[in-house]
């Protein structure tokens, strides 16, 4: 493995711009981590229109930032005011508020802290060896390959998402819909466009993710009604004891495999892998009743597999261009808007762009770590920033900030409709990760499979003779019959006395 | 690059910021400037080219290496705004729209006003009669190519192939398409066209070799062909560019119509003719620039510096005759 790119990518991360950025993204993804409401998705997207003006790199390390970040803050307000600020967190909710409430807030939260840097780290290092490996066979990657790749993905984006999976298959579907409009590539056939021009390259994405995840976010949360913020507890002590850290060594281990797991999964992330780890902690305990009275392996699993998570699902996004969950269809779309289209070309062709996000990552967490337990104070304070205030700044940057994309009206009317679709999803329980992740897949899918039966001259079979899509291919067939064998053995084991 | 982009758009939001305050300051003047004649022009105003593609493209490149030279020899601010959609038809029409005094111009792709009306059905096509033309810009050589793998290197290896060829085309309604359509029409080869979006996957599946032929604009494609990673088969110039001396045009092969990408800078219908020629003697000094020509060397652009008529001239003969050697080989680009 020749190193050098691999050191070329630090240089990029120590460039001063790229550090400055590095902080303000984990700082930003912090401060939203500790808001419940405003998740890394939605404040990404928000945040797009501003990176234009920074090189593709730095506004990268910027948003990544924004994305582990959260993970860090979400954990805070979990642990001292049972308010988990980001659905990743919920778990954590558990097993840290008991442990504030028995004065061990610092433990907890020290433990979150050295978990999560450990997840992360793990994940950054599987990532930097993976990523080689696919570059190598990227020029194999053709339509046929992101056909097969595309089907595998819309499968998991439906069924493995943490939600309802009746609806995240209708919300996938408005997605595939969606993807549909615009000037057919192939023949230059209008679809949908209703003679409007602003529509002939089809619906753009960033409008579209801005809508459903930050005005659809923002105006869902005006709803809630707000409570009053408990008084958090007193942190003391935050380097927590040997024996908890000797306890809690063997949930951070398993919650860095797991988390890196089921963050390459589409539809997996963060907030799957946190349920998982929990979960799997309390049925291996000796003594699961533990759990929910404050076992610190009940901190360490989900806060350690949350952040391995959010940073391995940037693998399949920088090798194959894949977006694993609907943050990374976000930097998806950022990395659009910069003319960088992410697939198995971007490590050869753009080895700065793809080392120096991979890099900065560890500097992130390091930054992370220095801070989370210092600022912890800080940052229950800006819990009381009001709704009122907040709502309103952040709409009027959404409107302002996607005309700035493409200086056209026609992406503000679209910002409001998505942000009133999105709106409404939320409210009837549909999670909108799905729709804009088979929006990603959809065009991808169609303009592949399309472009393969041309090469194949309309011969379906071309798919199964290429190693690579067969393989695919083989895997999409495993994945839909799982579910369905799996409950047949289920049933057989419960008949069995 | 990007940067770049991102200081003339905060120039750009100070700049208006400026304008409206100086607006404020003058009172009614403003409405009286446009029509007061080409004496004042620019008469202080800043003026704003769009560009019909994202930035970083090519179009975009041109248009900003043209914007300095421009602002500098009229005392203006020059603003590069980017209208990316439907190949550049969103940005053209809204151009047709905008008052005919200098201030908003376009840098207008010659793959819209020759290839495009033959791709789309007839009441979308744009016509560049609704335009007033300032200035050629520059021309961009289409190549074929392959990968070195195919084992084919001239158009008799694609005529031997005994098979049906696959050729790579940046999308429908692309000189990438029309120059491929017309030599495989005219050497009787039978090849299916694949369209990929835009030139970096083209480029992409020809090296990989899921297509065994691409035609790329000759600066996309430049750096993989020095390197050997891509063979030129033949370039679809007129003669051949300087930057590929070593490979033959489809014309010295005996196949007919070259096809390139031109760009000229467009104005709205209406325009007074003295804006236009004073716009025309800017862009010429704006060409004249060593920084600009060593622009054009390191993309691979041939000046086609030419006044609005002659363009003109060119790019209608560029539409009457690929029309008729379309229409000559049944060739369909997209749906009528």
């Amino acid at each position: 493995m020749d190193l050098s790119p691999v050191i070329d990518g630090f240089g990029v991360v120590l460039e001063p711009a790229n550090l400055l950025y590095c902080l303000i993204g984990v700082v930003i993804g912090m401060v939203i981590g500790v808001l419940p409401g405003l998740g890394p998705a939605a404040t990404i997207a928000i945040l797009l229109p501003v990176t234009i003006g920074l090189e593709p790199v730095t506004s990268i390390i910027m948003l990544a930032g924004i994305f582990y970040g959260a993970q860090y803050g979400g954990t805070i307000t979990s642990v001292l005011l049972r308010l988990p600020g980001e659905a990743s967190s919920v778990v954590t909710v558990f097993d840290g508020y008991a442990l504030a409430r028995q004065g061990k807030a610092g433990t907890a939260l020290g433990i979150a802290a050295i978990g999560s840097f450990f997840g992360g780290t793990v994940s950054i290092v599987a990532l930097s060896l993976l990523a080689p490996l696919v570059a190598g066979v990227a020029l194999d990657f053709g339509p046929p390959e992101y056909t097969a790749l595309a089907l595998l993905g819309i499968l998991l984006v439906s069924t493995v998402s943490s939600g309802h999976r009746l609806k995240a298959v209708i919300a996938a579907c408005l997605g595939l819909l969606l993807a549909t409009v615009g000037r057919d590539g192939f023949t230059g056939a209008e679809r949908f466009t209703f003679d409007n021009l602003s529509l002939a390259d089809g619906l753009d994405f960033v409008p579209i993710a801005m809508g459903l995840f930050g005005l659809g976010e923002i105006l869902h949360n005006l709803e809630e009604r707000h409570r009053a913020t408990p008084a958090p507890v007193a942190v003391a002590n935050v380097w927590p004891a040997k024996a908890d850290l000797k306890q809690s060594s063997g949930a951070i281990g398993r919650g860095s495999a797991l988390g890196f797991v089921l963050g390459i999964l589409p539809g997996g992330g963060a907030t799957l892998a946190s349920l998982a780890a929990y979960a799997l902690e309390k049925r291996r305990a000796k003594e699961p009743e533990r759990f929910g009275r404050g076992a610190v392996e009940g901190v360490a699993a989900p806060e350690t597999a949350n952040n391995a998570a959010a940073t391995s699902s940037f693998i399949p996004l920088l090798t194959l261009g894949i977006p694993a969950n609907a943050t990374m269809a976000v930097i998806f779309g950022a990395l659009l808007i910069h003319g960088v289209s992410p697939g198995p070309q971007l490590v050869t062709q753009e080895p700065e762009l793809f080392w120096g996000v991979v890099n900065s990552m560890y500097i992130g967490n390091i930054l992370l770590l220095i801070m989370s337990i210092p600022l912890v104070g800080l940052f229950v304070k800006i819990l009381r920033v009001r709704a009122t205030l907040l709502a309103p700044i952040t709409v009027l940057i959404t409107l302002i900030g996607v005309y700035t994309v493409n200086n056209d009206v026609f992406d503000i009317v679209l910002v409001i409709v998505f942000g009133a679709v999105g709106y409404l999803m939320k409210k009837f329980g549909f999670d909108p990760g799905p729709l804009v992740l088979a929006f990603v897949l959809g065009s991808l899918l169609e303009d592949s499979l399309r472009r393969s039966l041309l090469i194949f001259d309309g011969d379906p079979t071309g798919f199964l003779t290429r190693p690579i899509s067969g393989v695919l291919l083989a895997i999409f067939v495993l994945v839909a019959l799982l579910p369905p064998v799996r409950a047949a053995l289920s049933r057989r084991r419960a008949r069995q006395p | 690059m990007t940067g770049n982009n991102g200081v003339t758009r905060w120039a750009a939001a100070s700049l208006a910021l400026g304008l409206a305050l100086s607006t404020t300051a003058c009172g009614g003047n403003l409405g009286s400037g446009a029509n007061s004649g080409a004496q004042d022009f620019p008469g202080g105003q800043p003026v704003t080219i769009y560009v019909g593609q994202d930035p970083g493209g090519s179009t975009d490149l041109i248009a900003r290496a043209l914007a300095k030279g421009v602002s500098d020899d009229l005392g203006v601010a020059v603003t590069v705004e980017n209208k990316p959609g439907a190949n550049g038809a969103l940005a053209a029409k809204e151009l047709a729209g905008k008052k005919p005094d200098g201030h908003t111009l376009m840098v207008y792709n010659g793959s819209l006003a020759y290839i495009t009306p033959l791709a789309v059905p007839p009441g979308e096509a744009i016509d560049i009669a609704g335009y007033e033309i300032i200035t050629g810009i520059s021309q961009d050589d289409y190549v074929l190519v392959t990968a070195p793998s195919s084992g084919m290197a001239t158009v008799e290896d694609l005529k031997k192939a005994g098979r049906p060829i696959t050729y790579g085309t940046t999308g429908v309604g692309t000189g990438s398409q029309l120059s491929q359509a017309l030599l495989f029409a005219q050497t009787g080869v039978t090849a299916t066209p694949v369209p990929f979006d835009g030139g970096s996957p083209t480029l992409t599946a020809v090296l990989g070799g899921q297509v065994d032929v691409g035609s790329i604009q000759l600066g996309e494609a430049i750096e993989q062909i020095k390197a050997g990673k891509l063979k030129p088969i033949v370039t679809f110039a007129e003669k051949r560019p300087s930057y590929l001396p070593d490979t033959p045009t489809a014309v010295e092969q005996g196949y007919t119509i070259p096809v390139q990408q031109s760009r000229a800078i467009f104005a709205p219908k209406g325009t007074p003719q003295s804006v236009q020629d004073r716009l025309r003697a800017s862009f010429q000094k704006a060409f004249g620039a060593a920084d600009y020509k060593k622009f054009n060397e390191d993309n691979q652009l041939t000046p086609n510096e030419v006044d609005g008529t002659k363009l003109r001239e060119q790019w209608t003969a560029s539409l009457d005759g690929y029309r008729k050697v379309v229409d000559q080989f049944k060739i369909t680009l997209g749906k009528k």
